[in-house]
């Protein structure tokens, strides 16, 4: 079980590879064609119509590398749905056009806007769950860094785990169109060290609501 | 004026008729389904023009970082405006008017089925589209919650404003009048066929029509109800509000969301494998596999809408990754068979086969990545961003529009007795070619490194790829326009095309350029398979 970053680069790269593999195969046979059968004084096209075995190994061919990949997107998915053990919990609030992240428990909240957005930060190396919801339309959650995101649904708690690792500040923001100023409906994460999660929790507690 | 399939010759001219009315007049009036289409056509070229515009005002704001040219809200309208132009008014109904025109001449049909259904349909889209652009003109501009209308912000608290409204309207109205003339085509096919016209003996381009047409009556009255329910929902009470309403909506509208990229593929499909077998001298290669293929894809598409969904959390995604994946399956045997027809054939290059080559390399890449993001664990990185931006602008635009220009050059010459010129013809090809691959391929990093879809800005470091992606936009515009001149020198100064240019090997060729009023004069080739042409040329071939 990896991260939704390690996931998503695993299947990316099995995607990127054998679609690369298929192109230059289809390439390669057009070429073929277009070097070896243009018309020319003498050449008599083949009268030949079909061919049900090759049609049918075709077909076969392409069934195993589909049952290949959606067996490894399968295992995928699984995974990342596998709930985890003693997560931080992070109460994301999607609005227009901005966002509040709540820690339940610990008094911190922060908030802010398409004019100043927010930043939260997260521990490293320890998996964060997150309850996402929305005030208003659909919002899409997104950090680009981790490869993943997740809809704010009307009426619904999305909720999802993202493991962070190393340290830093990652950006995110919205996907899903939600009218003006969705460009500009960004957040920032902070990835801290354990001991400067701490620091960075009590400096907030008792913040803005 | 019905005849039973295989029973009655095919339908003389109806000696009872009042004479056609002449002039501007009885174009527009006439309710030949040459007219028809060719009507049509010309009204989805319009609402082309119109969208390209709109495409190429975005891509000038999005050349450099911040806003430049047009606010936000300028922005959301001509989003929204362009791919509802493209989908709803261009792509659907071009696809529809090319088996409008040809099916009936194919199939040996002196007529379409319910020909005034036709018209009406033709009406209808056109009031359609024209109400959607129209909101232009209103307070609050045109509509501007993209293509989709997604619920709740379609609603008319959050997109308040009578643009909005008419945009519902309009796509209503558009989407019903493609139905229309998607019933007319396959009551066409099913009722018209002349005498030894059997279902396998339909050549490549009316099967497509026909699974084209199943489409079209299976998906396209769910989009009209929706518009209905959409409209009650701003104006009457709630609909989409409560806690599965957003989630209900997405599922109404992909259900004839995801059939309709394949009723703006198939009708192409079809028409590249005319011109692939025409140009390469030979009988399409594995018509019995690609006929399979098509029915198993068309079973299939109605299987795989809520791949849209799977950021939303509110769907079964392997059920629907597993039905997506499959697509794979018939695809290949539709690419082995194109490419096999090509493979032991005599191949001309001319404009027509290098549009269908266009189709056939650059749909691949729409295809491909289209599989990728099948997988939820890859579609949860890449979903709304410029990565799914150039994933169907790959399909739509580098496949579809290039498999119609395909279509639009092998059948130009019948169509209007004229050829189109090839020196423009090519130069128009290449132009669009390096114009989609420098516009569209870009954005497959641009989503990769961050750039979500449906904003007038980004963050400055992706400045560089989208000053390249709007440069292949202009380049596109070129294309474009060398085509529209080339349309433009051919019909002035014409080269007559005579009856058969290409060698065809359907009956389209087998009557005049342009076909008379009742589509055929004289008795019709006899039909022994799906290339009665081709047939009759070998027969008259030394051994």
């Amino acid at each position: 079980m990896g991260t939704t970053r390690q996931d998503f680069e695993g299947l990316f790269s099995i995607y990127i590879w054998i679609g690369s593999g298929v192109a230059v195969l289809v390439f390669a046979a057009v070429a073929f064609a277009l070097i070896r059968y243009r018309a020319r004084e003498g050449r008599r096209p083949s009268r030949r119509s079909d061919s049900h075995l090759l049609e049918g190994l075709v077909a076969v061919l392409i069934l195993a590398v589909v049952a290949l990949l959606v067996t490894r997107t399968f295992t995928t998915e699984a995974a990342e749905d596998e709930s985890r053990t003693t997560p931080v919990r992070i109460d994301v609030t999607a609005f227009r056009w901005g966002w509040r992240f709540t820690y339940p428990g610990e008094g911190v909240s922060v908030i802010g806007n398409s004019a100043a957005n927010p930043t939260f930060a997260v521990p490293a190396d320890r998996a964060v769950s997150f309850s996402l919801r929305t005030l208003d339309v659909i919002h899409s959650f997104w950090i680009p860094e981790e490869r993943f995101k997740r809809d704010a649904i009307p009426g619904r708690v999305n909720r999802f785990d993202i493991d962070f690792e190393g340290s830093g500040s990652e950006e995110g923001l919205c996907a899903e169109f939600c009218g003006l100023e969705h460009s500009k409906m960004g957040f920032e994460v902070f990835v801290l060290s354990p001991a400067s999660y701490q620091r960075w929790l009590a400096a907030h507690r008792g913040g803005a609501a | 004026m019905s005849a039973e399939p295989g029973t009655a010759p095919p339908l003389p001219a109806a000696p009872n008729l009042a004479a056609p009315a002449e002039g501007a007049i009885g174009w527009i009036a006439s309710t030949d389904h040459k007219r028809t289409a060719a009507k049509i056509g010309v009204a989805s070229l319009v609402f082309f023009i119109a969208s390209g515009v709109l495409a190429l005002a975005m891509r000038t704001e999005l050349a450099q970082p911040g806003l430049q040219f047009i606010s936000d809200q300028t922005y959301n309208e001509f989003f929204s405006m362009h791919g509802s132009g493209m989908i709803f008014l261009f792509l659907t109904p071009a696809a529809l008017a090319l088996g409008l025109y040809f099916v009936p001449l194919q199939i040996g049909a002196a007529e379409i089925a319910l020909p005034r259904l036709a018209l009406f349909g033709f009406w209808t889209y056109l009031c359609g589209g024209l109400t959607m652009y129209a909101g232009f003109f209103t307070d609050n501009g045109a509509g501007s919650d993209g293509w989709t209308a997604a619920a709740p912000l379609s609603n008319s608290a959050f997109t308040p404003g009578i643009g909005m409204d008419m945009w519902v309207i309009g796509a209503g109205l558009a989407v019903l009048g493609s139905l229309l003339i998607g019933v007319t085509i396959l009551l066409t096919l099913f009722r018209l066929r002349a005498p030894g016209m059997t279902m396998l003996r339909l050549p490549v381009f009316s099967w497509s029509m026909v699974v084209t047409a199943f489409m079209v009556v299976g998906s396209f009255p769910v989009l009209v109800v929706t518009m209905g329910l959409l409209l009650y929902e701003r104006h009457v009470g709630s609909v989409f509000s409560g806690s599965n309403g957003a989630i209900a909506f997405q599922h109404l509208f992909w259900f004839y969301g995801h059939p309709v990229v394949y009723v703006m593929f198939f009708p192409f499909v079809g028409a590249v494998a005319e011109v692939v077998a025409t140009f390469s001298r030979r009988r399409f290669f594995g018509y019995k596999a690609l006929v399979l293929s098509l029915l198993v894809f068309t079973a299939l598409s109605m299987a795989v809408w809520a791949h849209h969904m799977f950021t939303t959390g509110g769907v079964q995604n392997q059920y629907f990754s597993l039905t997506s994946h499959l697509l794979a399956v018939p695809a290949g045997i539709e690419y082995l068979d194109l490419i096999a027809t090509m493979i032991g054939g005599a191949i001309l290059l001319r404009t027509p086969m290098l549009f269908a080559l266009g189709f056939i390399l650059q749909f691949l890449i729409g295809g491909l990545t289209g599989i990728v993001v099948a997988s939820p664990p890859i579609d949860y990185h890449v979903h709304d961003t410029f990565f799914v931006v150039g994933h169907f602008h790959y399909t739509l635009f580098a496949g579809s529009l290039f498999g119609l220009l395909a279509g639009v050059h092998y059948w130009f010459p019948k169509a209007t007795g004229a050829m189109l010129r090839e020196g423009l013809g090519k130069l128009s090809f290449w132009l669009l070619v390096i114009g989609a691959n420098v516009t569209f391929f870009p954005m497959f990093f641009l989503g990769f490194d961050g750039m979500q879809r449906r904003v007038p800005d980004y963050a400055p470091r992706l400045g560089d790829l989208n000053l390249l992606s709007s440069i292949g936009a202009g380049v596109i515009a070129l294309g474009i326009l060398v085509f529209l001149v080339n349309v433009v020198v051919s019909l002035r100064r014409r080269q007559p095309a005579g009856d058969d240019p290409w060698q065809g090997q359907t009956l389209e060729w087998a009557t005049s350029s342009p076909p008379p009023r009742h589509n055929f004069q004289g008795p019709l080739p006899p039909i022994e398979s799906h290339a009665p042409l081709f047939d009759r040329r070998l027969a008259e071939e030394p051994a």
